[in-house]
């Protein structure tokens, strides 16, 4: 039985520099680990989030480039403001804020994303299952959602 | 008629006929007793029906939204009123010179569901007086203590008076502490994420998904809400769990630093369902994090409109949070 717990990472698809790391991430990332690509981070809406954790999942781990070092100059920087502020929402709402965690990119950090998913999976693993806003409803074998 | 119902009056038709306005927004009484209904007035003869008291409810800034920008607009404003008229404009929903802002200091909206609650749900008519509201019913007459019936948002608003208006009708009354909002998140903080999580859950679960919420909303003016959405479907649309808390708690993300606590989405809610806990959160954190406070005025842009490299930075550190 698989035990390990859901992590969903949202990877900026800029920030990995080192061609290794962006094949870890791309081919051989752990098995609970459900990648989404997105163009920048500015890209992300809090309903992704959401989506992700009403989904089931235990962590979500968002990657993106530092402050200054953005692809599209500010895309990380408004990023930045909304999902501090969501996670923090959703915290008060009562999904465990810990669950929610950020790593930002510099050039040199070669190898540091294998080490940030590592880490960030022994930090859920500690957490357990999340219940809370796990509410999404199984879909109907070959149908649509309503 | 009040004295403040005869000045309001008085000024709208001075509006209408002196071609000053196009359109007065106030407020009629309809045939529920307990809920005057908002009124558009265009004809200078027609406003002697407009009424002012504690029962009116409605943020009318939300029908600003609803007219051309070239249209003039007239409108009655409380203080929540015009911070909501404040964001608007500096969302360019509607130019400033274009609106004539009759302001009114405002001694708190009287909550109908604690007059049902206190006499049930057959009234015949109601009177808001300083101190009292007089309810009359088939069973006889009620006195009831005012400051009792305040709805919620009312008791902890923070701008009574009405900001930046272009002719105020009525004394300033004193402002409240503006810590009650603090104190309410505070509060709830403090229960713990379970308990938290399980209100949340009860109070979602009662949702009927009638978006009532959505329409009495002044800042909820998109053409198109995520939730209507579908293609690719955002959210679920059903009255399922899913659906109903990602609706709450997306509505209430997109409020985020827009937000006028005016409280007119609990007051439309069919299902009373408790909701500015959730606005009130971001709204405390948008000053505590940024220092800006919605709709004070119409220049300063929202935290999510701006942004800055020196924010707080709970990304980089150790790669993990905070």
């Amino acid at each position: 039985m698989d035990t390990a717990k859901k992590i969903v990472l949202f990877q900026c698809q800029w920030c990995l520099y080192a061609p290794e790391d962006q094949d870890w991430v791309d081919h051989h990332l752990p098995e609970n680990v459900h990648l989404t690509k997105v163009p920048c981070t500015g890209r992300l809406d809090p309903l992704f989030i959401l989506n992700a954790v009403q989904g089931g999942a235990d962590g979500v781990m968002i990657s993106g480039c530092v402050p200054e070092k953005c692809h599209f100059k500010e895309g990380n920087l408004s990023a930045r403001r909304q999902m501090d502020e969501f996670s923090d929402f959703l915290n008060y709402v009562g999904y465990d804020e810990d669950r929610i965690c950020f790593t930002w990119l510099d050039l040199q950090d070669r190898g540091r994303i294998q080490k940030d998913v590592a880490e960030f999976s022994k930090k859920v693993e500690a957490l357990g299952k999340s219940h809370a806003l796990n509410t999404r409803s199984v879909l109907p074998q070959g149908g649509a959602h309503d | 008629m009040t004295e403040l119902e005869n000045r309001i009056l008085a000024e709208a038709q001075r509006l209408l006929s002196e071609n000053l306005a196009d359109v007065v927004i106030a407020f009629k009484q309809a045939d529920t007793p307990l809920r005057p209904q908002p009124a558009f007035f265009t004809d200078a003869e027609a406003v002697n029906d407009l009424v002012y008291n504690g029962l009116c409810q409605n943020n009318l800034a939300n029908y600003l939204t609803r007219y051309p920008r070239e249209k003039k607009i007239a409108m009655v404003v409380r203080g929540c009123e015009s911070r909501s008229v404040n964001a608007l404009v500096l969302e360019n929903q509607h130019p400033r010179e274009n609106l004539y802002l009759i302001g009114i200091p405002c001694e708190g909206i009287v909550d109908w569901r604690k007059i049902v609650e206190a006499v049930g749900e057959d009234v015949l008519s109601v009177q808001d007086q300083a101190d009292i509201v007089v309810v009359r019913t088939p069973k006889g007459e009620f006195t009831l203590d005012r400051a009792a019936l305040m709805h919620g948002s009312c008791l902890r608003c923070t701008q009574k008076n009405p900001l930046g208006t272009d002719v105020t009708i009525g004394k300033p009354v004193a402002e409240q502490d503006p810590h009650l909002l603090r104190e309410r998140v505070k509060n709830f903080e403090a229960l713990g994420i379970q308990t938290r999580y399980e209100y949340f859950r009860q109070e979602s679960e009662r949702c009927i998904r009638c978006y009532a919420c959505r329409e009495a909303c002044p800042m909820c003016y998109c053409e198109e809400c995520f939730v209507d959405h579908t293609g690719p479907r955002w959210t679920e649309s059903g009255v399922t769990p899913a659906g109903m808390q990602g609706w709450h708690i997306i509505r209430a993300f997109h409020q985020t630093g827009r937000c006028t606590s005016c409280g007119a989405c609990e007051r439309a809610c069919p299902m009373d369902i408790h909701m500015t806990y959730l606005t009130d959160k971001l709204n405390t954190d948008m000053y505590d994090k940024y220092q800006f406070v919605a709709g004070l005025d119409a220049k300063t842009q929202t935290p999510f409109a701006a942004f800055n490299l020196d924010d707080k930075n709970r990304f980089v550190a150790g790669g993990t949070s905070k």
